[in-house]
């Protein structure tokens, strides 16, 4: 360990400090920052929005419209241990690649703009088996592409009959 | 003849000062990159994404909600999928948690969302919608079904306005 330290010159400064314990101190602070150090990862989030007329909501829908939207199905393949995607009402029924996706989203896109149809969401529709992070991926994608709402589609509720 | 004894021996003073300063400033480095805050975030293994945006102001981390989806850690359960980085399919192992508080009842988290979000007391066939927001930090390897979970509980509760947690990939 470190010996008694003047700073500076005796005859400058008369006043010895002896640093040893202050050394001692610094490594010892040092070396419990240095253990318990983990970097922080930069994080940050991708906004998305939930159905307003789902939850509390309890009226039963009795027909199915037909609903102006890109609806990206998500499934998870057991055997290949990947997740499988397509979008509905689109060619073709499985999009292997990333590029393979966002070009039947951008021609769903231009579609619906050259309708003149503005707002419409992008709904993510994925199967409760596939993992969080290729949803986050598929996001990702859809953000990078500037589409304005990416919402999650809620599990078909059941319809109860009525009571009696 | 008298010999004259060699003085051999010399004060060797080595100069600290320099070494002090580096220690201060290698201390200074660790202390400010240590992370002490947000107890309330549980560890996560976020997934990764390029289009996730940072959050600018602390008022927006304030006024919103965080519920964590986590992997149980290693002591407390062993798992060779999620070790693997695989997924672990097994709900037992996962949790959901909010202000360092677990829930397995789905019933009493919405209701504590009912609660943050002010949505009390609201008519179900025109339910209190908040302006709220929930931000849903689930690990990367969790099933999209117990976030799906989360979603659906948020919807419950009144709150639409999600943000999903996402960590940016290193360059």
């Amino acid at each position: 360990m470190a010996g008694t330290q003047n700073i500076g010159e005796s005859s400058d400064n008369p006043v010895a400090i002896n640093v040893t314990a202050m050394v001692d101190v610094i490594f010892c602070l040092c070396l419990f920052f240095m253990c318990s150090f983990q970097f922080k990862q930069l994080e940050g989030k991708i906004e998305s929005w939930l159905p307003k007329d789902r939850g509390m909501n309890v009226t039963q829908v009795t027909e199915a419209l037909v609903k102006e939207e890109i609806r990206v199905l998500m499934k998870w393949n057991q055997d290949t241990g990947t997740t499988s995607r397509s979008v509905l009402n689109s060619e073709p029924a499985h999009l292997g690649t990333d590029s393979e996706l966002l070009a039947v989203i951008r021609q769903r896109r231009d579609e619906y703009i050259s309708q003149g149809k503005t707002n419409w969401p992008l709904m993510i529709d994925a199967q409760s088996e596939v993992p969080w992070q290729d949803v986050i991926h598929v996001m990702d994608l859809c953000k990078n592409e500037n589409l304005p709402r990416i919402e999650f589609a809620a599990p078909e509720a059941a319809i109860e009959g009525p009571a009696g | 003849m008298a010999r004259k004894s060699l003085q051999t021996e010399h004060e060797v003073a080595p100069n600290l000062i320099p070494m002090v300063d580096i220690m201060f400033l290698l201390l200074l480095f660790f202390m400010l990159g240590a992370d002490m805050g947000h107890r309330e975030l549980e560890v996560v293994k976020l997934p990764l994404a390029q289009t996730v945006k940072e959050d600018k102001d602390d008022s927006d981390i304030e006024s919103r909600l965080t519920i964590n989806v986590f992997h149980l850690y290693e002591p407390e359960v062993i798992c060779a999928a999620y070790k693997a980085e695989a997924i672990c399919r097994d709900k037992t192992h996962w949790r959901i948690a909010m202000k360092g508080k677990q829930y397995a009842d789905h019933k009493l988290l919405v209701k504590q969302l009912q609660r943050y979000a002010d949505t009390q007391g609201g008519n179900p066939k025109n339910p209190i919608i908040s302006e709220k927001k929930l931000m849903v930090r689930a690990d990367k390897s969790a099933p999209f079904g117990l976030v799906q979970e989360v979603l659906k509980d948020a919807a419950m509760a009144g709150m639409y306005k999600i943000e999903c947690g996402a960590a940016r990939p290193t360059p």
